[in-house]
């Protein structure tokens, strides 16, 4: 190999060096909100003056914090279950269908991702607005709906283009019926990329804010919206700890699904 | 071929893919345990008509038969029949074991009677051993194996294989053609082949079917197709040959005497009567070209001079040039005959190794 390290002599600590600092940027801002989570000064002085779990014995004593999680998690669940529900015949028929303008078709699938998020949150602001549907958890679902449903639709095509559709005729001359074939052998032969898509749409949905503060009402906010108004009336260590949490799921989130593609893969 | 009534009958059966006639009138009839290859280069129409029989395509016209019934309108999942495919069709996320079970899963068979075909047949493929493996930890050969188990656990009176064996290398290719054949004898099972390696043909098949551009262009034997081929399609398409272009002089029956452009005349036969004057395609096959000194008297013979020899072991190759710069393969293992290149000899060969064709439009292989 041309770019050996050991064979670099004195020069690889540079590289070192470089790669602990890159690291330390990318991780220094979640490190610091995490030990001002902890911290008891409620002015977030840095380093802290003493150690307190009390902001987040302070989210969970306040019922709004605590709802917002709640409106948070249902909808995300419900978001991740129907971009799955849409996502996965959508994914079928943009890999397997033969009818002119598929490659458009996919293009108009993937565009929500294209599309300014704010552009996005206008329009469909108005479109709610006439139906009177603002600050309603449809109108959360829907919206974040959108922004989960490329993901969904990206994950599956790729393992849906991945997998050969002579094994599923393999299994129909075997004599399973269309369906058993597409439930006994293909979905499980792309259950990773499907769970892929369910875990995407679900953190798309999870950490959306723009569309959120768009859709939200004073009684119905998802977690970062009301983390977001939260701020906008004074910087209090509870949001320190609601980002640390925020970070720990995504963490053990991450670790899951390692530990599962670690697990499954071929 | 059995005189009783065949398992199989291909009727007329024509498939267009929109302005593009994949299968173009092709009829054939499959006795109950046969071995019948179909041979053809790539886009001759060889999958179209296996996924017909199987059920995964519908033919524009025509009717395919199984047992004197029509099974058109018979569900894949219906039909009972065996599939090998070219690609590994395993599926992913089961044990080997799991596969094989696959096919007696869906026909809700008891968990103790999958159990004891699917150790049968694992047997049968010789991967006893490998039960509880996934897919992705066998060989492409074990894998093709698995397959073959899987689509035998149902004991189908028909097995459809695609290029089963067109992903592996030549030395375990050889080996799986081996069980084939093995398993073939055992069970008795009725096997349509298909393959575009004209060497596995011969040696698997009881009939090979010869495809060109969605038709039959010739059906029978390994010998017959080599000894006998219909037109210099199949000529061409089966074995090595040299072809030469000439006019008839004379036809009486199946023996004819055609000129060469020098005006050589030579001796052959032929399946169809020819017209005089017609222009014919002559064929001999390598093997059957002898080469003798100049100055020998012989009966049947062209002027030739050497132009190269390649030794093949078991053989001598010689390419020889006529008098008209045309290039003739000689395989030969007579080691008298070498002599070096640039030398003047005589190729010599008897009427009976000449085959006569009508100069069609259709291309050689
Ligand atoms: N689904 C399809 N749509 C359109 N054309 C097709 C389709 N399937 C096959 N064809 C065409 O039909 C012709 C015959 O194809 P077929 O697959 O039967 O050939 P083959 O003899 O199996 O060739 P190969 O040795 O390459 O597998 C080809 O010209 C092919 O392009
Ligand atoms: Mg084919």
């Amino acid at each position: 190999m041309l770019l050996n390290l050991n064979r670099m002599g004195p020069g690889r600590y540079v590289l070192y060096g470089i790669g602990v600092l890159t690291a330390l940027f990318l991780l220094l801002p979640v490190a610091f909100i995490a030990a001002l989570s902890f911290g008891s000064s409620q002015w977030l002085q840095f380093p802290p003056p003493g150690w307190t779990l009390k902001w987040y014995a302070a989210i969970f004593n306040d019922p709004r914090w605590v709802e917002s999680i709640w409106t948070s998690v249902k909808v995300a669940f419900t978001v991740m279950v129907l971009s799955i529900a849409l996502g996965l015949p959508a994914a079928f028929a943009l890999v397997r269908g033969k009818f002119p303008g598929r490659t458009l078709l996919h293009a108009f699938f993937i565009s929500p991702m294209i599309v300014p998020v704010i552009i996005l949150a206008i329009a469909l602001y108005v479109f709610v607005l006439k139906f009177g549907l603002n600050g309603t958890f449809i109108a959360f679902v829907a919206a974040h709906l959108i922004v989960a449903l490329p993901f969904s639709v990206i994950c599956i095509v790729n393992s849906l283009e991945g997998f050969d559709e002579s094994t599923e005729k393999a299994a129909i001359v075997c004599g399973a019926t269309k369906a058993e074939a597409i439930f006994r052998v293909t979905l499980p032969a792309i259950r990773l990329g499907i769970f892929s898509a369910a875990l995407f749409s679900f953190l798309a949905s999870w950490d959306e804010v723009v569309l959120g503060i768009f859709m939200a009402s004073p009684t119905l906010q998802t977690l970062p919206v009301r983390m977001w108004t939260t701020l906008r009336q004074d910087l209090t260590p509870v949001i320190a700890s609601v980002s640390t949490l925020l970070i720990a799921l995504t963490i053990v989130i991450m670790i899951i699904t390692a530990f599962l593609r670690r697990r499954y893969a071929r | 071929m059995s005189a009783q009534a065949p398992l199989v009958n291909i009727r007329n059966l024509v498939k267009h893919f929109g302005s593009v006639a994949a299968v173009d009138d092709v009829s054939l009839q499959v006795g109950e345990g046969e071995f019948l290859t179909f041979l053809g280069s790539s886009g001759s129409g060889k999958t179209t008509t296996l996924f017909i029989v199987a059920g995964f395509e519908d033919p524009t016209a025509g009717d395919v038969e199984i047992d004197g019934r029509s099974v058109l309108s018979v569900k894949p999942n219906e039909r009972n029949i065996g599939m090998v495919f070219q690609r590994y069709t395993l599926f992913p996320h089961m044990t080997v074991a799991q596969n094989v079970g696959f096919p007696l899963m869906v026909r809700r068979r008891s968990k103790a009677e999958i159990d004891k075909a699917v150790k049968e047949m694992l047997d049968l493929v010789q991967l006893g051993a490998y039960a509880g493996r996934k897919p992705s930890e066998l060989s492409g050969g074990q894998q093709q194996r698995v397959a073959l188990a899987r689509a035998l656990v149902y004991k189908p009176r028909i097995l459809l294989m695609d290029e089963p064996l067109a992903a592996l290398d030549k030395r375990l290719r050889e080996d799986i053609q081996q069980e084939i054949r093995r398993i073939h004898r055992e069970l008795g099972v009725t096997i349509l082949y298909v393959t575009h390696d004209q060497e596995e043909a011969l040696r698997m098949s009881d009939r090979i079917a010869v495809f060109s551009h969605g038709k039959i262009a010739q059906i029978g034997s390994g010998a017959d197709l080599y000894e006998r081929p219909a037109d210099a399609f199949v000529a061409g398409f089966i074995g090595n040959s040299n072809f030469l272009q000439g006019s008839v002089v004379q036809s009486q029956q199946d023996q004819v005497a055609v000129r060469l452009d020098d005006g050589t005349v030579i001796r052959g036969n032929t399946r169809h009567p020819l017209a005089a004057n017609a222009r014919v395609r002559l064929m001999i096959r390598p093997e059957r070209l002898a080469l003798a000194p100049s100055n020998d008297q012989v009966d049947q013979s062209l002027d030739v001079t050497l132009s190269d020899t390649t030794y093949l072991g078991d053989m001598l190759q010689h390419e020889v040039v006529t008098a008209w710069q045309q290039r003739i393969t000689v395989r030969t293992n007579d080691r008298a005959a070498a002599s070096s290149a640039g030398n003047a000899l005589k190729l010599h060969f008897a009427s009976t190794d000449v085959m006569v064709f009508e100069d069609g439009n259709r291309a050689t292989a």
